[in-house]
């Protein structure tokens, strides 16, 4: 046969099974033509002829089988045949794709964005080659928070020997003049080489050359979406100047709608070069003490990144020797892969909710194939009858299994749309603290995930009833109309509600982990009032504030406390809840250690009346007053960790330190006494212990910028935005208020990390409950089953309901108790994995596992009483005459 | 060895029937190689359609509907260049069993 005809029989090929049908049938007739002319008798003949040929069927199946192209149209059939059978049995087949859709759908829409979050390479060159580095403190190998000062960054630039590039990037923000009306535009500052390093082109206009980082230089690349929305994607953009913060930048180029950099910010409008940082009388380029930069490398080819950590670690231990007042903290440095860097602490986050659904989608295979168990008896004449007339094992194994796949492919299908519709959901509990988080969408590579688990499941759920039904005993149960059972299929149901109670129960405990940990972080003291708080921010610009900003801020302050619905409002330079911090040392004279080795604390500007409008309350000594000025005695406030940390079971006010280092010449930072102490804040919803902090007074500081308002208001604080925007923009209309969040909203952000894992691991753990205690009922109800005539003979001879309910009771408890045991083990070893997720509570929680392991078998005998009552309720008469 | 070559048997059994009468439907076969061996060889019908399609497949036979004389429509294979290169290895390699065989049974 040509390949054409084969290829053509591929799509007529029932015409290919008329032809075995018509050949096979010419060879009979013939047979009985010659058998007549032998002289039989007609129904001799044909009788002779039959016999002589055999299985018709079978062998008209094993000569199809010769054909590739009926291969084909046999699995199709076998298809239309298993539809066939899951469609004769709907509540059967509705259960069965409901169970796996529930399972499949959750580790879909899961899947969409660890594959968004960890997966998806990043959209630059050669992503693998790509580094992020961060100086290192030697004692503190874990810790990546540090960062580079420009003069260590321009020596591991020029000094490494194992990257083609290095690139600094810290971000800033401008406001942006002259067009329809002021804009704030996130940017970022980079070193010029930045587009080469990641491999990124314009779209239009040209990127940075090397002198563009000399100081004087004022040039910008934009995002796509700026230009479109501020210069409606003119094309003419390309060396026009812009005002930024009142300074002129010339546009040199349009980045594409695709690029992002960095990562973290989708957001950033604008990308120019750190000769903006070089160009002030006292320029952060040259400060070493100036910890705030970032920075990503790219390897020479065959470079590997631990070579390049051993280089870079060699430059920071070599500036540490050289530089001992400014880097002795940073004596060794870190690289990493950027993707490592960016998905960081959320891996172990996303991997062990990954790993929670996973633990779904085995429950809800055990589940579907408990159910296929069960049907296999109602289907075993069926069974036994195809095998009677010559279905071989395998042609019964493989009709079994296309059902299960049929099954396992709709329920793909019904999961896919489930992950759809639950995905948005899933976003909005991520929030913004996921990078790449929002670009979880189902594409391509998601669909292959549910095509794979789909088949997976398929095969989990299908193979183990396919090989037990196969081994069907023909002669005994078509005799005994079905009633027969193979042992063993008993001790798979067994084995698998075990392990599904089990698995649940690992789920449940550590859903209940979390939920305490969130419940302590919900409830835990923040040391301020969250409630009725508007806070929102706008810079004050150096070119027009740098001397007045005192006068400013104190004028404005004066106004937004005057506004109706404001009980008091104050400025500070750090917000708690923000994830923010600034951390200083300080001189300490009563306990005198070399400079390198000082003890350092958070700091932060604030105005009058801080605390009074935070709710904070002032523990000893007293808060700051109009009369802390430049001229009188230099003063701060430190809170009670601070004391308890530095000045243990000591009177701290009254003490005087030096917060600040020396950084050059002049006399330094003032000597500053400390006139009270405050109740401890948390900075961060997610901090483990109450971090020492210093308050200065902005009113004896002159160089900062800039400050937070924190209003504390009678009414609605939302409400107060409008009134709010209007006052700032009546005072400079240039400048743009931003990050407006009430407290509430800022602390619910903080807390999306956390919730987003216990409430995707608790609606996790719901479901494996839930199937887990449907599973537990059809098991009892089927074994019930099996026994309604053993029942009903023992009841007909006098036996007590309660006597029969007991005992099916028991058997359930059994069950119950085996699977709570191991999954309580299990618990003990799975929940460890969850210990950097955990606040208040260690991951080993007896009571926790208690309560998990007393619901589960609550839930669990409920869902076997039911069954039993039915049972022991039953007329006796009726079961003993039911087959 | 039982299995594969018994099935070569009747590959062999076949390829030699279409060499030597040109064109041959299934029941042809059968009650061609049962008058040529003298009713010592019967083939199951069962198992010759399957090996007919199988060969078909590997391009060694090929196949077409024709009347018989008692006019009835009937299959008809016919030996491939390709079938009549295999009917020389099958001989050879069944010469070469029977050689085999047979040097064993004389030892005995």
């Amino acid at each position: 046969m040509s390949t054409f005809r084969r290829v053509a029989n591929l799509f007529s090929p029932s015409k290919v099974a008329r032809e075995i049908d018509a050949e096979l049938g010419s060879h009979v007739e013939m047979r009985i033509e010659d058998n007549i002319a032998n002289g039989m008798s007609p129904e001799e003949a044909r009788c002779d002829a039959l016999l002589r040929f055999g299985n018709r069927t079978a062998i008209e199946e094993r000569v199809a089988g010769e054909d590739a192209a009926l291969v084909i149209e046999n699995i199709w059939r076998d298809i239309r045949l298993a539809c066939r059978q899951l469609l004769k049995s709907p509540s059967f087949t509705i259960t069965a794709i409901v169970t796996l859709a529930l399972g499949i759908g959750a580790n879909t829409a899961t899947f969409s964005v660890v594959d968004a979050v960890m997966l998806r390479p990043q959209p630059y060159d050669h992503p693998e080659q790509l580094i992020d580095v961060v100086p290192m403190n030697s004692r503190f190998t874990q810790d990546y928070s540090r960062n580079l000062s420009y003069p260590d960054f321009f020596d591991m630039r020029l000094g490494n020997h194992t990257l083609t590039h290095l690139v600094s990037y810290h971000d800033t923000s401008y406001t942006m003049t002259g067009v329809s009306r002021p804009v704030h535009v996130d940017a970022q500052i980079v070193s010029w080489d930045l587009l080469p390093t990641l491999g990124a082109r314009p779209e239009i206009g040209r990127g940075f050359s090397p002198e563009e980082e000399k100081p004087g230089t004022r040039v910008a690349l934009i995002s796509h979406a700026l230009w479109m929305t501020q210069f409606a994607g003119d094309t003419a953009i390309v060396g026009r100047t812009v005002s930024l913060s009142n300074q002129l930048f010339t546009i040199i180029g349009v980045m594409p709608a695709s690029f992002r950099f960095p990562m973290t910010s989708p957001q950033n409008g604008m990308w120019t070069t750190l000769a903006v940082d070089e160009d002030s009388t006292d320029p952060s380029t040259t400060k070493r003490g100036m910890h705030f930069l970032n920075s990503i490398g790219r390897l020479k080819t065959g470079v590997t990144v631990a070579q390049a950590n051993r280089d870079l670690s060699t430059i920071a231990a070599i500036l540490a020797k050289q530089y001992p007042a400014t880097n002795t903290h940073n004596d060794s440095a870190k690289a990493r892969t950027e993707l490592t860097a960016l998905v960081g602490d959320t891996q172990t986050a996303l991997m062990i909710v990954l790993g929670a659904v996973a633990l779904v989608l085995l429950i809800a295979c055990g589940n579907v194939a408990n159910l296929f168990l069960a049907r296999m008896r109602e289907r075993q004449r069926e069974i036994a009858m195809r095998t009677a007339l010559g279905a071989g094992r395998g042609r019964i194994i493989r009709q079994l299994l296309v059902e299960s796949f049929v099954l396992s492919t709709a329920g793909g299908f019904a999961g896919c749309c489930l992950a759809f519709a639950s995905t948005p959901v899933m976003l909005s509990l991520v929030g913004d603290t996921i990078p790449r988080a929002a670009d979880a969408g189902v594409d391509l590579r998601v669909l292959a995930f549910v095509i794979a688990i789909s088949s997976v499941a398929g095969l989990i759920f299908g193979i183990v009833p396919a090989i037990t039904a196969s081994k069907t005993e023909l002669v005994s149960s078509l005799k005994e109309g079905g009633r027969t059972e193979i042992s063993s299929r008993d001790w798979l149901r067994t084995t698998l509600i075990i392990g599904q109670v089990a698995l649940g129960l690992v789920l449940a405990a550590s859903a209940g982990l979390l939920i305490t940990s969130f419940m302590h972080l919900r409830h835990t003291d923040e040391g301020f009032n969250p409630d009725h708080l508007l806070t929102y921010f706008f810079e004050t610009p150096d070119w027009r504030y740098k001397d007045i900003r005192p006068e400013f801020y104190g004028q404005y302050f004066e106004k937004v406390r005057a506004l109706p619905g404001v009980q008091s409002a104050a400025g500070v330079a750090i917000m708690p809840m923000t994830d923010d911090g600034a951390d200083i040392t300080f001189e300490d004279p009563e306990h005198p250690v070399p400079e390198e080795q000082r003890a350092g604390a958070n700091v932060t500007v604030i105005t009058q009346d801080y605390f009074r409008t935070m709710q904070i309350p002032v523990l000893r000594g007293r808060d700051f007053s109009d009369r802390d000025n430049m001229e009188s005695q230099q003063v701060m406030i430190v809170d009670q960790a601070f004391g308890q940390k530095f000045f243990p079971g000591e009177n701290v006010v009254g003490k005087r330190i030096r917060p600040g280092a020396d950084d050059g010449p002049g006399e330094g930072p003032p000597w500053r006494e400390i006139v009270g102490v405050v109740g401890s804040v948390r900075l961060s919803a997610t901090q483990r212990e109450m971090r020492p902090e210093m308050y200065l007074p902005s009113t004896q500081l002159s160089h900062w910028c800039c400050l937070h308002t924190v209003m504390r208001t009678s009414v609605n604080p939302r409400s107060m935005e409008p009134t709010a925007r209007q006052l700032v923009a009546s005072m400079d209309k240039d400048i743009p208020v931003t990050n407006v969040r009430t407290m509430q909203e800022l602390m619910f952000s903080e807390l999306s990390q956390p919730r987003f894992a216990m409430v995707l691991l608790g609606v996790f753990a719901a479901l494996a409950i839930t199937l887990t205690v449907v599973g537990l009922y059809g098991v009892m109800t089927y074994s019930i089953s099996r026994r309604k005539r053993e029942i009903g003979i023992r009841m007909a001879l006098g036996a007590q309901r309660s006597h029969v309910l007991n005992e099916v009771l028991r058997e359930a408890s059994a069950l119950l108790a085996i699977g709570v045991t191991v999954g309580a083990l299990a618990s003990l070893l799975a929940t460890s994995a969850l210990k950097s997720m955990l606040y208040g509570t260690g991951s080993r929680n007896p009571a926790i596992l208690a309560l998990v392991s007393v619901i589960a078998a609550i839930t669990g005998l409920i869902a076997a009483f039911i069954p039993a009552r039915r049972a022991a309720s039953s007329d006796p008469m009726q079961a003993l005459r039911t087959d | 060895m039982a299995k594969n070559d018994l099935q070569g048997a009747l590959d062999l059994l076949v390829l030699k029937t279409l060499s030597q009468t040109g064109s041959l439907h299934g029941y042809g076969i059968v009650l061609h190689i049962q008058r040529v061996s003298d009713a010592l060889l019967s083939v199951e019908e069962g198992s010759l359609y399957p090996a007919l399609h199988r060969m078909e497949q590997d391009g060694w036979i090929s196949s077409e509907w024709a009347l018989t004389e008692t006019n009835r429509k009937a299959k008809y294979y016919r030996l491939t260049a390709a079938g009549r290169k295999q009917l020389e290895r099958a001989e050879k390699s069944f010469e070469h069993l029977v050689k085999g065989v047979r040097a064993v049974l004389r030892f005995a």
